[in-house]
């Protein structure tokens, strides 16, 4: 397994096919339970989200550049002043769209259920397969990564994959939505139910033209000691964060709601539109192609030849 | 620089068997000089002895904070003395007193009461940047005379009325050498003497003489004792003069006050020129800006540039009009 | 290394920013910080032209810049966009300038909305820089202050001469090339 090794037990053990394998029929029981909606029902209960954060995207057919953004974040720079220099960032993107042309990275955000399969010396086959859910997508550049979390025999697995790394042979994404935080590291600190997620998957087909479903499931989490203060965060996509009082008190005292009208906070987290549209203008004809291609693909994995009958 | 210097005195050296004197006087170089400076002296020091009673003048200066009236003494007392009682700031930096709204030498006595201003050139008018020019030609001159070897001959032959727009300042001086070009070092090395002169901040001083007087000063200088009646003829009898240290020339003036306010300067070019009369002239071109005044190297370089190019005074502006004309014609046409 | 946040779409400025924000040291921390830009970007707004230290008012430049430019953005239908206006302008009627005043007089602006000027420091007095913070195309006269003799120094006559020449080559050069390729038609 490539990447680092994050366990929820902190035990760094990796576990080969076979036991995964031989697990295949419990996990897949145990991740059934809380799949909000199946394959039959693509469009999602959008319901009470209003949020800014959460804008759908028309799939397939990102008609603006700028729309780009949400598909591919990892093409924008760091928005740190210091580790800009447009040169590197022009080779990165050059790079990028190289490894994008030799293997197929589909669309995916946090909160979508993806199959990783790397090239592993070690491994029966020389390759190994891991299946997760997003937890959190980061970096940027060629050093874009994401990191998938599972939970295998009872113990709580996650792998952080980087986006191009050469070793990847093969991103699937078995189920495309996004969930109600930008970040899932909660799922850490709840039941294991909700990081369970069967090795043999089908991968769920949604209709062309259609937005992402936003998977609005509101998760409760494991009673205290948790991994961090959660009740902080502003999550949406957990059920009643009950803490003590002093705690409460605390997280009250440590509130900021000036941050959301801090402008220039905003702006230095974020890539001005100006420069977006110029990135975008030079990846955006290539990007397009390739997800026209991915398309065509897909179609025919999905077209069964009629059988001759009688 | 003195490398540079010692390749002019072999320059002199290498012709001096060829040359063949056809205005060397019964005095050397040295001794014409030391001879001119003595009548200076004399004539000055008469000039003092005339005024004779001293009147006291009222001399009203306009600031542009402040107006002072001074009492200063008629004909004795000069714009410089003046500055001298307002500040030392303004001394140093005034490069022309107006009188009566018209330019007037920093050392040139007052005459009666009257109205002073000063320009600086950081705050020029037309007549105060014409000044300037035409005291670095006067200061070229001094470092053309003094660059060579006492064997070559060296006659200054005039500066013509200064034009900034063609870009470099000049002095015609005539060489006994017959086909002189400069090298680079050479050129060199008259900037350093330039700077040199320039770096002894010595004041520019003005003296009216009379026309034998200034025929006396001149004897050694063939050109100079044709040019004097001419010159005399229109200014009843009388030619002004300029000293900056030991260098004594006839200018009409006016010139600025102190050699200290040339800055950046560049001996640019020596180009060889016929006159009228077929006599060989060489012309020294040189580009200058005022001290205080930072410039960019690149900037100046372009200045430099155009310094070299033979300054054509009298008849560059009616070329430039006429290609003027051609081209509007050709537009015309297309 | 970190990802762009992509949730917010934002207008480049047109003047350098600090890439760190400064704390305008108060007792009472961040909200004082806020409070201290909230009043400075409503007098800015009121006199659109204010002398303060040069540290606090580098400062509110950036929010003055980002209000004006997410105004010309959004518009005064925008809710989000009234929040902020209401959250960073204190006093109501500088809303309404904001919108009536400054979207129109910024619209077509290619350059900074505002321009920052180092002030002298008071002399015997506080040690902190100065600085003279103003709204471009305000009504009042320019603090610049040029060279009145700028065209008549010496070396400015000498550089103008020189470009004169320079053209004039170019141009008989091409007129030069002009006839030629005439000749050669012919």
């Amino acid at each position: 397994m490539h990447g680092a090794l994050k366990m929820s037990a902190a035990v760094g053990r990796v576990l080969s096919q076979q036991m995964r394998q031989s697990l295949k029929v419990l996990k897949s029981l145990a991740g059934k339970k809380n799949r909000c909606f199946s394959a039959s029902v693509p469009i999602p209960k959008e319901g009470s989200v209003s949020n800014n954060e959460q804008k759908s995207v028309n799939r397939g057919k990102s008609a603006d550049p700028l729309e780009c953004r949400f598909m591919y974040p990892e093409f924008l720079p760091d928005p740190k002043p210091e580790y800009r220099n447009s040169l590197r960032e022009k080779l990165e993107r050059a790079d990028m769209m190289a490894r994008r042309s030799k293997i197929d990275i589909p669309e995916f955000y946090v909160g979508s259920i993806l199959a990783v399969t790397v090239s592993d010396p070690h491994a029966p086959g020389k390759s190994n397969r891991f299946v997760g859910i997003c937890i959190k997508r980061s970096g940027c550049g060629l050093r874009a990564n994401f990191i998938l979390r599972n939970v295998v025999d009872n113990q709580g697995v996650e792998v952080l994959y980087e986006l191009y790394d050469p070793t990847i042979q093969k991103i699937d994404c078995l189920r495309l939505e996004k969930r109600l935080d930008n970040e899932l590291l909660y799922l850490r600190d709840a039941p294991e139910e909700y990081s369970t997620f069967s090795f043999d998957m089908e991968p769920e087909i949604i209709p062309e033209g259609t937005p992402v479903p936003v998977n609005d499931l509101k998760v409760t989490l494991k009673p205290q000691p948790w991994l961090e203060k959660w009740e902080r965060k502003d999550l949406k996509g957990v059920r009643d964060i009950v803490v003590n009082q002093k705690r409460e008190m605390k997280a009250k005292a440590a509130l900021k709601p000036w941050e959301k009208y801090d402008l220039m906070k905003i702006y230095r987290e974020t890539i001005p539109e100006e420069e977006q549209k110029e990135i975008f203008a030079e990846v955006y004809s290539d990007l397009h192609n390739l997800e026209i291609t991915r398309q065509k693909m897909k179609r025919q994995r999905t077209f069964i030849r009629p059988k001759k009958s009688g | 620089m003195f490398h540079g210097c010692r390749q002019l005195y072999t320059i002199g050296l290498r012709f001096q068997s060829k040359t063949h004197s056809r205005c060397i006087g019964t005095l050397t170089k040295a001794e014409a000089k030391k001879k001119r400076n003595q009548l200076y002296d004399e004539e000055l020091k008469r000039q003092r002895a005339a005024v004779g009673r001293i009147e006291k003048i009222d001399v009203k200066y306009h600031g542009p904070t402040e107006e002072v009236i001074l009492a200063m003494n008629k004909n004795l007392s000069t714009p410089h003395d003046c500055a001298k009682h307002i500040s030392e700031g303004l001394t140093k930096v005034a490069a022309l007193a107006l009188v009566n709204e018209k330019p007037w030498d920093m050392h040139r006595p007052l005459t009666g009461p009257c109205d002073l201003t000063f320009t600086t050139l950081k705050a020029p008018n037309i007549s105060t940047n014409r000044a300037f020019w035409r005291t670095c030609s006067l200061i070229l001159g001094a470092v053309a005379e003094n660059a060579f070897k006492d064997d070559v001959e060296v006659h200054l032959h005039s500066f013509p009325a200064p034009s900034i727009k063609s870009g470099s300042f000049i002095s015609n001086v005539y060489l006994n050498l017959p086909d002189w070009q400069p090298t680079v070092p050479e050129l060199q090395a008259m900037s350093a003497l330039f700077v040199k002169l320039i770096l002894r901040e010595l004041p520019v001083e003005r003296l009216v003489v009379q026309e034998d007087l200034a025929i006396e000063m001149f004897q050694e200088n063939r050109f100079k004792i044709k040019q004097i009646p001419d010159i005399a003829k229109h200014n009843e009898n009388r030619i002004t003069l300029y000293r900056i240290g030991d260098h004594i020339d006839i200018s009409k003036g006016p010139m600025v006050g102190n050699t200290s306010l040339v800055g950046r300067t560049t001996v640019a070019a020596v180009h060889k020129i016929q006159t009228d009369e077929g006599e060989n002239l060489y012309r020294f071109q040189g580009v200058a800006i005022p001290s205080g005044i930072l410039m960019n190297s690149f900037a100046y370089g372009l200045l430099e540039e155009r310094a070299k190019k033979l300054n054509n005074v009298s008849w560059m502006p009616q070329r430039i009009e006429e290609d003027m004309e051609e081209k509007l014609t050709i537009a015309a046409q297309n | 290394m970190n990802q762009a946040n992509v949730t917010h779409l934002v207008s480049k400025l047109k003047f350098n920013i600090r890439p760190t924000p400064r704390r305008l040291k108060n007792k009472d921390g961040p909200p004082g910080r806020v409070l201290k830009i909230q009043k400075t970007l409503t007098a800015l707004f009121e006199y659109e032209r204010i002398e303060l230290f040069y540290n606090r008012a580098d400062e509110v430049r950036g929010y003055a810049e980002r209000l004006i430019s997410e105004a010309i953005r959004r518009g005064p239908e925008d809710h989000e966009m009234m929040d902020l206006a209401n959250f960073w302008i204190i006093r109501k009627e500088f809303v309404h300038k904001l919108f009536k005043v400054y979207v129109p007089r910024y619209q077509d602006y290619s350059i900074a909305y505002t321009k920052l000027h180092k002030a002298p420091r008071l002399y015997p007095g506080i040690y902190y820089k100065r600085a003279v913070l103003e709204l471009r195309g305000n009504p009042y006269p320019s603090i610049e202050q040029r060279n009145a003799h700028s065209n008549v120094l010496l070396h400015n006559l000498l550089l103008s001469e020189a470009r004169k020449e320079y053209r004039m080559e170019k141009y008989k050069e091409i007129a030069e090339s002009m006839n030629e390729r005439e000749v050669t038609s012919q």
